[in-house]
């Protein structure tokens, strides 16, 4: 297949306003507090909003949850390709649109395709976390090579500045929202992160 | 509010949360865009923003962030029809005709990022885009007639 990847037009729309999180890590954590700490991150990375769309080499965005029914892949066929977009056959911004503005009211609508000011995309590849364990996921998430080279303050950064994160807690349409807040899980990574990044014992 | 359809700058005057769907047909009189769900499930709204394909019942005209929007109406050019229409009208594609505005737009859109598909992309690319009427074989067939159309352009 000769695919021409025309990515311009899918540039993410940076210039919305929304509600920052505060970034300040605590002086100290104890591994038992890193742990705890830990075990809330995994309730998030494992929860419907966020694992749907960590999926890996199968490109297929998953629909599972309180309000899905039974979990499957995403309906209507739909794969995201190695750009991750869908560039290579449906764009996930053809039904994802991006909403700039009114952004309270962009998910109003049950059933509806989700949208939020930037472009609509799986996660990257290595971040495969759908139906994997609390110890899977976090090994794979203290790993830089597997998290984007991140180290936890650019977690925390990530979460801050990814707005497909920020819909998580706030998706609207009926669906369930991750647990906790988005404040709450970036306290629970840098706790975690200043704790050493321990991970649960398999 | 402005905006460009066709080519044709229009002023309209309504809220910025009015999906285009709804602009481009009772606003605008420009009724090739079919409505069918409002909610992203069938595809008969599908027209192009800059060249790519966006269900227009999901699209808040205040969020067309200036983009030119082609609708069927505007997909041919002066010298004739753009390939998909031809490989279409070879393949006498349509039945009832509702979805097929909204076909013709997501398999002109899909062929510009994906110029050689085989059927499997071509099914990746056009599941979202439904038919009442089943005509997915004839959809198939002319997707890639008009995937070699452009090809040989
Ligand atoms: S009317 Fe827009 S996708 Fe059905
Ligand atoms: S031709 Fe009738 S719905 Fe597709």
């Amino acid at each position: 297949m000769t695919t021409r990847l025309i990515v311009a037009s899918l540039t993410i729309a940076a210039s919305v306003v929304f509600a920052e999180v505060e970034i300040s890590p605590p002086e100290s954590a104890t591994q038992a507090e890193g742990l705890d700490a830990w075990s809330r991150i995994f309730d998030v990375a494992s929860h419907p909003r966020c694992a749907n769309c960590h999926t890996g080499p199968s490109d297929r965005p998953m629909w599972s949850g309180p309000t899905y029914g039974t979990t499957r892949p995403h309906g209507m066929n739909i794969q995201a390709g190695d750009s991750r977009m869908g560039v290579e056959y449906l764009q996930c911004s053809t039904c994802h649109t991006t909403k700039d503005t009114d952004w309270d009211n962009a998910n109003l609508m049950p059933h509806a395709a989700p949208r939020v000011a930037m472009g609509w995309a799986l996660a990257p590849v290595e971040a495969d976390w759908f139906g994997k364990t609390s110890d899977e996921i976090c090994a794979q998430l203290r790993d830089p090579d597997l998290n984007g080279g991140r180290d936890m303050l650019e977690i925390a950064e990530h979460l801050n500045h990814d707005l497909i994160l920020h819909w998580a807690w706030n998706p609207g349409g009926g669906r369930e929202p991750a647990p906790y807040s988005l404040q709450e899980h970036v306290d629970d990574i840098l706790i975690w992160g200043v704790a050493g990044m321990p991970c649960p014992e398999s | 509010m402005r905006l460009t359809v066709n080519g044709t700058e229009h002023e309209v005057d309504v809220t910025s949360d009015m999906p285009l769907l709804w602009v481009l047909r009772d606003e605008l009189n420009i009724t090739g865009p079919k409505y069918g769900c409002g909610i992203a499930q069938c595809g008969a709204c599908t027209v192009h923003v800059d060249g790519f394909a966006v269900r227009s019942c999901q699209l808040a005209v205040g969020d067309l962030a200036g983009g030119h929007v082609t609708t069927i109406e505007g997909l041919a050019s002066p010298e004739g029809l753009h390939a998909v229409q031809e490989a279409w009208i070879e393949h006498q594609v349509a039945q009832c005709g509702y979805c097929q505005s909204g076909q013709i737009m997501q398999a002109a859109s899909f062929l510009e990022t994906n110029p050689e598909p085989t059927d499997e992309d071509i099914d990746a690319a056009m599941s979202a885009n439904l038919c009442r009427c089943g005509t997915y074989p004839r959809i198939r067939a002319a997707v890639h007639a008009a995937a070699k159309k452009l090809q040989e352009a």
